[in-house]
């Protein structure tokens, strides 16, 4: 078995390693409810949207409308703004957060 | 049995079947969306610009001139597909959008966010959301 020799880790390795940590945390696409939109437009704009097929896209509108809300979409920040930007035009209520 | 609104034809288009009264109103829909996207005092304004990552003050300038970009093209191809008799794919997709954008915003512009509240809207409101509902629900059957 190989020995172990301790690593002396600086501040500035931790912090790097933090800094790392936090940006490859996911970030989430959330969809949320509402009282007027109707099911079949949802499951549309997600089939359009991500190229779901249309069990996933419906499952993910019944999460939507049982919870309030779903994610529907993980991963880098900048792919998931553009997801969201297309949610919302396409008139749904999104956001995106951050991977707890 | 009620006549569809949208029916897709065997060459791909889908037929609008959506009489005078009707397209007037999709008429008004889309403008509504055109104006509020260009007036920041519209009453509407502030649900075609609700935040995307509502965890800071202010989103991505790219990402919000994005979203600008793509609801006006949506709106300018439906305002200007109004008259035909036949929709594209693409078309199509503009109305959808374009209808459901209309459709949230009228809600968020009321304060519209449960099914009790739906419930307490006058009764012009909710006859004026149930009538995009109406479009929006044939569309998707089609889509």
């Amino acid at each position: 078995m190989p020995s172990l020799k301790p690593l002396r880790v600086s501040d500035e390795s931790q912090t790097e390693s933090v800094t790392a940590t936090i940006t490859a945390r996911p970030w989430n696409v959330i969809v949320w409810d509402d009282p007027v939109t109707p099911m079949s437009v949802v499951v549309v704009i997600f089939r359009k949207v991500f190229g779901y097929p249309n069990n996933k896209a419906t499952q993910l509108m019944l999460t939507v409308h049982h919870e309030g809300r779903a994610v529907v979409w993980s991963g880098p920040l900048e792919r998931a703004q553009g997801y969201c930007v297309k949610l919302q035009v396409a008139g749904l209520l999104a956001t995106i957060e951050q991977d707890a | 049995m009620a006549q569809r609104l949208f029916v897709r034809r065997r060459d791909g288009r889908i037929e609008v079947r959506l009489n005078d009264a009707a397209r007037s109103l999709a008429r008004e829909a889309f403008a509504r969306v055109l104006a509020a996207e260009m007036d920041p005092d519209h009453e509407w304004h502030a649900s075609l610009n609700a935040p995307i990552d509502p965890s800071h003050d202010v989103d991505d300038p790219l990402a919000t001139l994005s979203r600008q970009h793509e609801v006006t093209s949506n709106v300018e191809l439906a305002i200007a597909t109004l008259g035909e008799a036949y929709l594209n794919d693409a078309e199509a997709w503009a109305w959808l959008c374009t209808l459901q954008v209309a459709l949230r915003a009228t809600i968020t512009a009321k304060g519209i966010m449960t099914s009790e509240r739906l419930n307490e809207a006058d009764e012009s409101t909710r006859e004026y959301l149930m009538t995009l509902q109406t479009f929006l629900f044939a569309l998707a059957d089609v889509m």
